[in-house]
């Protein structure tokens, strides 16, 4: 359980570093925005189903939240293109 | 302690409480729709958005998310741990959260006074109005967050422990809650152009 607590840390650290250093050397890639946003998207995701034990909950609480994201990712990119 | 084992499955009890997921999700909705207008607001003036931009530090950005999501990390050690009766430990875990947690507000400081000293205040322009708000509304949710991490901490070095697994659950969602709400306001405000 623990080392799956620590694998899901490092996973979010080194996501985050990639994000970062991607908004700052590729920001004249087209697609640099959908990356990002997506790259977050998968750290709001190891943190809602890891840390928040979601993965544990009924699937209707993994779907909203799930669906969520989905929308409001879908939304920005769409406004952004 | 509580004896009974949390059916997690059930659909009215998801991790944390139902009442605590329904603030979570009115609270996500909030944010999100913020949002929405913020990169709307952006659309309609590109450059004062652009340059605006330019004017934060996303490095600063980056090390709170990781101190975020390392006192979130803690935080679900320190629910593992109480849950296996381990006090001690939960105990231990749950000032780790508690440190971090005002790591992020220590960082947050800086970055504000470093903004108010260049005279870059909620009134400077529309981009500054919305990070402002947005980012000190977030604030607000850390600081709400470390006064229950306070309280439940309080709860775990009483000798005789009244301290149930939903209480501590509870508080453990929340404080998730704020770094949800961070994954998707440090994006949007700092990096997306």
């Amino acid at each position: 359980m623990k080392r799956k607590d620590i694998l899901t840390l490092v996973i979010l650290i080194v996501l985050t570093i990639v994000t970062g250093l991607f908004s700052k050397f590729y920001s004249e890639l087209k697609m640099v925005n959908s990356v990002i946003l997506f790259l977050s998207g998968i750290k709001f995701l190891l943190v809602a189903f890891q840390f928040m034990e979601l993965k544990k909950a009924h699937i209707f609480w993994k779907i909203i939240l799930t669906s969520y994201l989905v929308l409001f990712c879908g939304i920005i990119i769409l406004m952004l293109r | 302690m509580n004896k009974l084992a949390i059916n997690y499955k059930n659909i009215y009890y998801p991790p944390g409480g139902i009442l605590l997921w329904i603030i979570i999700f009115l609270e996500l909705i909030t944010f999100g729709i913020a949002l929405i207008f913020f990169v709307l607001s952006s659309k309609e003036n590109p450059e004062l958005f652009h340059t605006s931009r330019l004017q934060l530090n996303a490095t600063f950005g980056m090390i709170n998310t990781v101190f975020l999501l390392t006192s979130g990390f803690f935080m679900a050690l320190t629910v593992k741990e109480f849950k296996i009766k381990n006090i001690s430990k939960s105990k231990k875990y749950l000032l780790a959260t508690m440190l971090f947690g005002i790591l992020f507000l220590i960082l947050k400081t800086i970055e504000y006074s470093g903004k108010l000293d260049a005279g870059l205040g909620v009134g400077h322009n529309s981009f500054f109005a919305y990070y402002w708000f947005l980012t000190l509304f977030h604030v607000i949710h850390v600081i709400v967050g470390l006064v229950i991490l306070t309280t439940i901490y309080f709860g775990l070095k009483k000798e005789k422990l009244t301290t149930e697994v939903e209480d501590v659950e509870a508080s453990a969602a929340f404080w998730h809650m704020c770094d949800l709400i961070w994954l998707l306001l440090f994006p949007t405000i700092y990096l997306i152009l």
